[in-house]
């Protein structure tokens, strides 16, 4: 045969089309819905029982089928297995599994009281042993789950007043914040697993909330949730809940633009800044706007000088133009910060200072404080007649922000190095206090971590470096009672200390945002789920 | 003199029999050295990278005693010294056993098995494609390469070939999936049929294969420029052989070498996946899982695929050094 130029070509293209073309002819029997063709048997379907569904695409991808040990799966699965406990909108802690509780005087003995209307999708009723298996396999199994392990004494069951009370060896003042995260398992299924943490399947799981989970499927990177037949709580509106995961924010967004899902969840996060432009251009999609309780900061350890001295902090505090990096890090959806730290949207919070651009006033300070150039090189001196050098520790993503502190802090005669490191040397020398100037994020869960306000970071008896017994006795005092009142005063204390001290500087707050589908109304949110809550779930509805 | 020629041709052959058998021991050698090593190196690699598996296992904002840590560390053996580790790791090797993944609760094998088996499926095909056609278009663009068709492809082969992988699997994306509507945004099927499959990888194999094309091709195209030149193709057409029968018949074999040695390294690169690809399509594929195992510290995981990847190249070499024999004459000679 003879070759020529023209044949080759031809043969490459037309390969190329017939395994396009094989792609889409032979779709129709396995997929109809994704290419909107309509044959007979799907009609039929489609008008025997019109399935409502909602979709919901998430960055967060799940990376095992076990229940019990992907960390992704387990959030989502807080629809089908709720914890004993959940946030309000509002910001406190009520029943979930739980209807309410009860804590001892020494906060020693913690009963909860079990909802009777709860029943598992197989039929079974939860009861208060489900709770008790559920918890006492987390202390025994669950790293993060230890404690409970190691500081409980007895567990009890009481049938008539379908509870549980756990009694520990040391007193807890929040234990109704740490349940809300443990969800619990059907006993009479999960007994017969010696070892739930390697436990993986593609599913049915059995569930008690308003749904449970049908499918896990890696493969198609979804997760089914169907009505469980006994639920007795209100109906809701949708026969399927589908969390679409995309590995790539990037497709995740253009799958929202398209209307692939109808709204978008990442855990603790936004829907990305830069794209939301775009998705409120189509005209599809409204926006639910809250105020993050995570927020971004300047970690100063204060173990030597210059850092341990107020003054010097003070003047670094008035050289961050706060307004520039919340701009370039949120485009506009953020807000220049209280020097209390704590944002509007946690409970307790008090307003304080705002932390203001004033780099004439730094300079003043600075030389006020002693720290003067006095060999002119633009660098200010320390008491020793040391040029001023810091550290600041950045991890990768955070370059043009670590530039910017820089460009500030050399403005007032600070000189700083900058140091980016990986993410898991970031994460162990931040946790343990091993760097001199860290730029950092929070977590709303970490903001609730210890005793709250974001003391889980920066008490030295935790991943922190303030050792001030005037910081750690009102985390103590924080730690010591379930009094609302006592919560409040020592919590504005604790903000106060921030805002005078000034042991973190907070750098901005930002906004969650999250977009929705018009066609529905009904959303919900709190400070640790977004908008993935009970509620949502139960009163979202066609508009 | 007939039994001395007999004797000359019997000491050349046997000459010849006893060269080859030397090489195979020396490539067999050469490969079992190269196994051992890659073995030991696949243990230190992990442990080389700065991090803590046990805190990573424990995952950001959540406090645990350092005894809680500490225990976990003798659970996972991490508290051992190095070379106990490395005795156990050895054991569990010639157990054929690869470990258990601390992130992913399965054993290695299982992870391992399940994300190849895809793996393979897109990247294999990729890769073939890409072979086929840029080593066929890129020796008609080495033969004739002053005509403007063929210049234009070299064009566009170079630009593929420079484009950021990740970038074009996002324009691809944009384009058919989300302008057009044409493809799915995401996985490897919606339904477990052959035809969600299908259309499903169409877009990422698409975006592999030719980026596997565009090397192809400027790697064909330069040696086939080369090979024309030669004395034999000269020859070839001063017998009255059509110039595509010449290029096909003879320039073609000898300037197909570099393409064997590129096809043999891309047979790594067929296990490790391709992650930019994996993370755009939302693929279960084992570049997402030996990136996962590395951020996470999962060493087990990066063990048994590192492993994985290693004797996929091993195998791959041997392939391409009998390749080698049969496409150049010169190579079976013994030295």
């Amino acid at each position: 045969m003879e070759w020529t130029k023209s044949k080759l070509l031809g043969i490459a293209a037309l390969s190329i089309l017939f395994l396009g073309g094989i792609c889409l002819v032979i779709l129709p029997s396995g997929d109809e819905r994704a290419f909107g063709i309509e044959t007979p048997e799907a009609d039929a379907n489609a008008s025997a029982k019109p399935e409502k569904v909602l979709k919901i695409a998430t960055p967060n991808v799940i990376k095992s089928e076990s229940l019990v040990g992907d960390y992704y799966l387990g959030i989502f699965a807080h629809l089908s297995n709720f914890p004993l406990m959940q946030m309000s909108e509002d910001g406190k802690i009520i029943g979930r599994l739980a209807d309410h509780y009860e804590v001892s005087e020494d906060h020693k003995e913690w009963t909860f009281y079990i909802r009777d209307d709860l029943y598992w999708s197989d039929g079974v009723k939860v009861t208060p042993e489900d709770v008790r298996f559920s918890m006492l396999y987390y202390g025994e199994k669950d790293p993060a789950g230890r404690w409970i392990n190691d500081t409980l004494e007895s567990s009890s069951i009481s049938e008539t007043n379908n509870s549980v009370t756990f009694k520990f060896n040391k007193p807890y003042t929040r234990i109704d914040l740490e349940f809300t995260t443990y969800m619990i398992i059907p006993r009479h299924i999960w007994e017969s697993i010696e070892n739930p943490m390697e436990y993986s399947s593609k599913g049915p799981y059995v569930g008690c909330g308003p749904y449970y989970i049908e499918s896990v499927d890696l493969n198609t990177a979804r997760l089914i949730f169907q009505k469980n037949p006994y639920w007795k709580g209100k109906t809701c509106t949708f026969d399927k809940v589908e969390v679409d995961w995309y590995a790539s924010e990037d497709a995740a967004c253009l799958a929202l633009e398209k209307g692939e899902a109808d709204t978008y969840y990442k855990y603790a996060s936004s829907y990305p800044y830069a794209n939301i432009e775009r998705l409120e251009k189509t005209g599809d999609f409204s926006f639910v706007e809250k105020d993050s309780t995570g927020i971004c900061y300047l970690g100063i350890t204060l173990n030597e000088a210059p850092r341990s001295d107020l003054r010097f902090r003070e003047a670094l505090a008035y050289a961050i133009n706060y307004e520039e990096l919340m701009q370039l890090d949120t485009l506009g959806y953020g807000s220049v910060p209280n020097k209390g730290l704590v944002p509007p949207g946690m409970e307790y919070y008090k307003p304080t200072e705002k932390c203001t651009y004033d780099p004439e006033k730094a300079r003043e300070i600075l030389k006020k404080a002693g720290y003067e150039d006095r060999n002119g090189n633009g660098i200010v001196e320390d008491k020793k007649g040391k040029d001023i050098l810091l550290e600041l520790m950045i991890c990768p993503g955070y370059e043009r922000d670590a530039e910017l502190f820089q460009e500030y802090f050399r403005a007032v005669g600070i000189d700083i190095e900058v140091e980016n490191v990986d993410q898991n040397t970031y994460m162990d020398r931040k946790d343990t206090s091993r760097y001199e100037l860290v730029f950092s994020r929070t977590t709303p869960w970490g903001m609730l971590m210890h005793s709250g306000l974001g003391t889980g970071y920066f008490d030295s008896r935790r991943y922190g470096y303030i050792e001030d017994p005037a910081f750690t006795g009102l985390c103590d005092q924080i730690l010591n009672t379930t009094d609302s009142d006592t919560l409040c005063s020592c919590a504005y204390s604790l903000q106060d200390y921030y805002a005078e001290e000034l042991p973190v500087i907070p750098v901005y707050w930002k906004k969650v945002v999250t977009p929705y589908n018009k066609k529905f109304e009904g959303w919900h949110y709190n400070n640790l789920d977004g908008i993935y809550t009970l509620d949502t779930f139960l009163d979202l509805h066609e508009v | 003199m007939r039994y001395e020629a007999g004797a000359t041709f019997e000491g050349n052959t046997l000459k010849t029999v006893s060269g080859t058998m030397r090489e195979v021991v020396r490539k067999t050698l050469r490969y079992a050295t190269s196994f051992l090593l890659i073995i030991s190196l696949n243990f230190a690699l992990p442990r080389l990278m700065p991090g803590d598996p046990v805190k990573n296992l424990i995952g950001e904002d959540v406090y645990v005693s350092e005894a809680v840590m500490e225990e976990l560390r003798i659970e996972m053996g991490l508290n051992r010294p190095l070379y106990e580790q490395f005795t156990a790791y050895i054991g569990d090797l010639l157990r054929f056993n690869l470990g258990y993944s601390y992130h992913l609760h399965s054993p290695v094998a299982e992870v391992l098995r399940e994300r190849i088996g895809w793996t393979l499926l897109f990247v294999g095909v990729s890769i073939f494609l890409g072979a086929a056609l840029g080593t066929l278009l890129g020796a008609y663009a080495g033969w004739k390469p002053e005509t403007k068709a063929n210049r234009l492809i070299c064009y566009g082969f170079i630009a593929l070939s420079c484009t950021p992988p990740y970038f074009l699997a996002l324009i691809c994306l944009d384009i058919f999936a989300f302008e057009l509507g044409l493809f799915p945004f995401k996985g490897f099927y919606d339904v477990p049929t052959p035809g969600s499959v299908m259309y499903h990888m169409f877009l990422p194999v698409t975006v592999m294969a030719l980026f596997s094309a565009s090397r192809n091709f400027l790697i064909m195209r330069g040696s086939v420029i080369q090979e024309k030149g030669q004395l034999y193709a000269l020859y070839a057409r001063a017998k009255g052989l059509y110039d595509i029968s010449i290029l096909f018949r003879h320039v073609i074999k000898n300037a197909s070498l570099p393409i064997i040695t590129l096809l043999a390294l891309d047979f790594g690169f067929l296990f490790s996946g391709a992650l930019f690809t994996e993370i755009v399509f939302s693929l279960n594929g084992m570049g997402t899982l030996i990136y996962d195992a590395i951020i996470g510290k999962d060493y087990p995981v990066l063990q048994g695929s590192f492993l994985v990847i290693a004797l996929a190249v091993l195998l791959a070499n041997m392939l391409a050094d009998l390749l080698y024999a049969i496409a150049d004459p010169r190579v079976r000679r013994p030295t």
